[in-house]
């Protein structure tokens, strides 16, 4: 496909008149609603004539009124258009011959990795794979496995879950492994790796996090769309939330479930064939994904220039600069994911979206994006911005009510802008919860997604509380994010802890939030010395950010209401086979004895020297390295001894790296370990020895020994 | 009760170094996953007294060392025995073999035949000489080259702006403090 052809749209009902009526619609009702907002707050506060500090506060206002505005008609319209089968929606063109025809392309399922939980990966795998076995399409697929971890133990876990995954499922030659020497440029770069090495094998390319699930019958339909859609560039899913064990998860899990689908289909409603790409859980067309949509650099250095951090969304505007299209795919089964356990989880998430989407402003301005593809780079942008622009308007809130004369927030002076201002914001942030939930508690089948009619209200009821006191807190954090990047510089974590039971230690959580619980206390000192009444206005927010820490720890726990049905969900109550199976797989490997604590830091180098087949499975996997140089071989015969010698601990990451990307080396020290006298080794050596027999047991899943 | 016949003296090293040595070789074959008691003990004496022979001559190196070296020696020679005609690169015998038996299943269902002088079950040699593992596929190259993205007058203008404040670091800071105080001076006049 050349760059600028415009691939004709296969159907009738995809017309651009209807495309443009979509839109059309969607945005006059947002129009509206913002200038609606806008009047009425413009009258409340310029009463007297506006002033500089509330033209200010209008100039903030009216982004953060334009998001609520989008948000909201998203999911009006999405309520309206997924009541019943939309036409637009791709999954709906698939006639039942289509769905009979066997499938004639290849399709590289590929989940790029990076030092992830090793037994998850694999196990996910193994269940996708069985799912397309069972479709009877599993000859159309393969797999891989393209590995960044720069971990040796995960490394090592990889190679080895790899290789019991294969012999297992009889997958040598469909299910592939390939590490990375250099991790240049992240997951991005990964992915382009595997384009340049093996992108023409295959016509389409399925990308997969590490905590991604699809289904069989879900991958073989997106192929058959893809493949009577050819204008179709990419066809991302809307995956469902599962696998959440604590509070804050299942909260996250559940809303998604009992709000997100309306959303999908309100996106889907606008976007349509200029939709975004999420990274993950979509089939790309690998054609012109090679030849169009390889990242530059951005230029300048970072935050803002060098490597393109959010790359999805910047893959998916030049796949459509390319004359092809970009489709969500609102679905309600077959393709997963899971989500942060925790609030601290995700903040250090939130950190480096931000940053990845901050980049995106110079973006904004390039030539060549269509209008759609720009708006989507707007929408990421704000949705960060959003936070300072909110933190602005209450601190301009708070010196408007600290200033003399009657405030121009006074809502309780009986004038009505300001009230119907007020009842219109909450309208548009409750008024389609409030239908979805009508909407739910109407379903014949409720008690199969949400446990009960009473779990579902109290559910909803306690959702409410949380989103409110999440939000402050999350204003604050992105506020400090955005600021931070727009400064170039980090942000410090306190190391997160987990204590033996699962629990958060409370001290990550506690560093990480006295800063801003100090600053409501007294912001709201100073608010209640303004005006008791603007104290009452700007409470809840003050409250949420206040409650921070004991909302970060008692979230972060396993007591979850799950007892009480609470948070229910369809792929908790029922879970599909996909999840079923992952799940059963993953108990049991999960069963498995950890190392003890003195080898368990250096465990997969221990396994990758001593263990014969490890030893010999590590090699294996290495590439032939060219001849070395003198110096570069007494290096590394230098740190082989030393090893030997002093033991792992003696030697640093890049030294440990040095000798386990060299096969030779690795052959050698395989024999000088064991061949040694004890009294040569270091006693961690030693113990090593001792106790790795014990250590490793014949298999308590289909992946361990 | 008859009396038994130990086929087993070192003329050199010490019982405790041999001691050393048939522990090391113990934990080496249960490390192949040999989990038969009985096999092990009787490779480990098979080796012991194949290296007790050569450490006779090498009375300076520890009997541990030689009988790892021993047992090297003996599965370099099995495994050329099996895989040897498969050019297969000197230095990587031992791995590809160590691969190619645990891939025949050879631990678990043909431990007897490990190092063992009968000729193994042609199945196990079949499987053995099988390709040994696939990573990857066969690789077919593209060329995925970056097209650059013409960002537009703002950037450059910004680009030029970084650029300039990069190699002057005092005026930039100078900026951010007229920036900060024009934003005060602001605050202060529409609230006093």
């Amino acid at each position: 496909m050349t760059s600028q052809s415009s691939p004709a749209t296969p159907s009738k009902r995809f017309s651009q008149a209807s495309i443009r009526r979509r839109r059309a619609t969607f945005f006059t009702a947002v129009l509206i609603t913002l200038i609606a907002g806008l009047w009425l707050m413009g009258h409340s506060l310029g009463r007297n004539g506006l002033n500089g500090l509330e033209i200010a506060m209008l100039a903030v206002f009216t982004p953060l009124f334009y998001q609520l505005s989008t948000g909201f008609w998203t999911a009006i319209i999405g309520l309206a258009v997924s009541r019943k089968s939309d036409p637009l929606n791709l999954l709906n063109t698939l006639s039942d011959e289509d769905k009979a025809a066997p499938l004639s392309a290849s399709t590289a399922i590929i989940m790029p990795v990076y030092n992830e939980d090793v037994s998850r990966i694999f196990e996910g795998l193994r269940v996708i794979y069985q799912s397309l076995q069972q479709e009877g399409q599993l000859p159309h697929f393969d797999f891989f496995v393209l590995s960044d971890s720069d971990n040796p133990n995960k490394w090592v876990e990889e190679e080895l879950a790899w290789l019991e995954l294969c012999r297992q499922l009889d997958g040598f030659g469909r299910i592939f492994y390939r590490k990375r020497r250099k991790p240049i440029n992240r997951k991005s770069g990964n992915v382009s790796d595997f384009c340049r090495r093996w992108g023409k094998r295959y016509r389409y390319m399925v990308v997969l996090d590490a905590d991604s699930i699809m289904s069989g019958s879900l991958l073989t339909n997106m192929v058959r769309i893809m493949e009577k859609h050819p204008a179709a560039g990419i066809i991302q899913t809307a995956p469902r939330v599962f696998g959440a064990e604590t509070l804050f998860g299942r909260v996250m899990q559940f809303a998604h479930a009992a709000y997100g689908e309306p959303f999908m289909a309100g996106l889907n409603y606008l976007s349509m064939g200029n939709a975004t790409f999420w990274g993950h859980n979509a089939i790309i067309r690998l054609k012109p994904f090679i030849e169009d949509c390889a990242l530059p650099e951005l230029p300048g250095r970072e935050p803002f220039g060098g490597h393109i951090l959010s790359h999805d969304f910047v893959e998916s505007a030049l796949m459509q600069k390319a004359g092809h299209q970009v489709w969500l795919l609102p679905v309600d089964e077959g393709s997963y994911e899971e989500g942060p356990p925790t609030l601290l989880d995700t903040l250090k998430r939130d950190r480096r979206w931000c940053q990845g989407n901050m980049q995106h402003f110079w973006l904004l301005f390039a030539r060549g994006w269509n209008a759609l593809a720009r708006l989507n780079f707007f929408h990421g942008i704000l949705s960060y911005v959003a936070s300072p622009l909110w933190f602005a308007f209450l601190i301009l809130a708070t010196i408007l009510a600290a200033m003399p004369g009657p405030s121009s927030l006074a809502i309780d002076k009986g004038f009505s802008s300001g009230l119907v201002l007020l009842f219109l914001t909450l309208g548009l942030l409750f008024v389609p919860k409030l239908l979805l939930l009508i909407r739910q508690l109407s379903r014949k089948d409720l008690a199969r997604h949400f446990h009960s009619r009473r779990a579902l209200l109290s559910s909803v009821l306690l959702d409410t509380i949380f989103f409110s006191i999440l939000a402050p807190i999350l204003m604050v954090f992105h506020s400090k994010f955005v600021i931070f990047t727009l400064l170039g510089k980090g942000v410090r974590w306190a190391e997160q802890r987990r204590k033996a039971d699962g629990a958060v230690d409370w001290q990550e959580s506690i560093v990480t939030f006295t800063g801003i619980t100090i600053m409501a206390a007294l912001w709201g000192l100073i608010a209640f010395w303004c005006s008791p009444t603007f104290a009452a206005w700007i409470s809840p927010v003050l409250i949420g950010i206040g409650l921070a820490i004991p909302f970060s720890i008692f979230t972060a726990g396993l007591p979850s209401g799950r007892r009480r049905g609470w948070f229910s969900t369809l792929e908790e109550l029922h879970p599909p086979p996909v999840i079923g199976e992952l799940q059963h797989h993953l108990s049991k490997a999960h069963q498995r004895s950890d190392p003890s604590p003195a080898l368990a830091r250096n465990y997969g180098l221990m396994q990758a020297i001593l263990d014969p087949f490890v030893n010999a499975l590590h090699v294996s996997l290495l590439r032939q390295r060219q001849r070395l140089t003198p110096e570069s071989r007494d290096y590394l015969d230098r740190l082989r001894k030393r090893l030997i010698r002093e033991g792992p601990q003696s030697l640093n990451k890049r030294e440990l790296s040095a000798l386990m990307y060299d096969p030779d080396v690795m052959i050698r020290l395989h024999y000088d370990l064991w061949s040694a006298p004890a009294g040569d080794l270091a006693p961690w050596w030693d113990s090593a020895i001792r106790q790795y027999n014990i250590l490793t047991r014949e298999p308590v899943t289909a992946l361990y020994r | 009760m008859d009396s038994i016949r130990i086929d087993f003296a070192p003329q050199t090293g010490t019982a405790d170094e041999w001691n050393e040595a048939y522990a090391r070789l113990s934990d080496y074959f249960r490390a192949h996953r040999l989990h038969s008691r009985v096999h092990r003990t009787y490779l480990i004496l098979e080796t012991l007294k194949r290296a007790s022979e050569t450490h006779a001559r090498h009375p300076n190196v520890s009997p541990t060392e030689v009988a790892i070296h021993e047992a090297r020696r003996m599965q370099r020679a099995w495994l050329r025995n099996i895989i040897g005609d498969l050019n297969i690169p000197e230095g990587r015998l031992d791995a590809s073999g160590r691969m190619a038996f645990l891939l025949s299943g050879g631990p678990s269902t043909y431990p007897e035949y490990f190092l063992a002088a009968d000729s193994p079950p042609q199945e196990m040699v079949d499987a053995m000489r099988q390709p040994i593992i696939q990573s990857g596929p066969d690789l077919a190259f593209s060329s995925m080259v970056p097209r650059p993205i013409d960002l537009g007058p703002i950037s450059d203008i910004a680009e030029d702006a970084g650029g300039f404040f990069d190699r002057h670091p005092l005026l930039r800071y100078a900026l951010l403090a007229s920036l900060s105080a024009l934003v005060l001076w602001g605050v202060y006049t529409v609230t006093r």
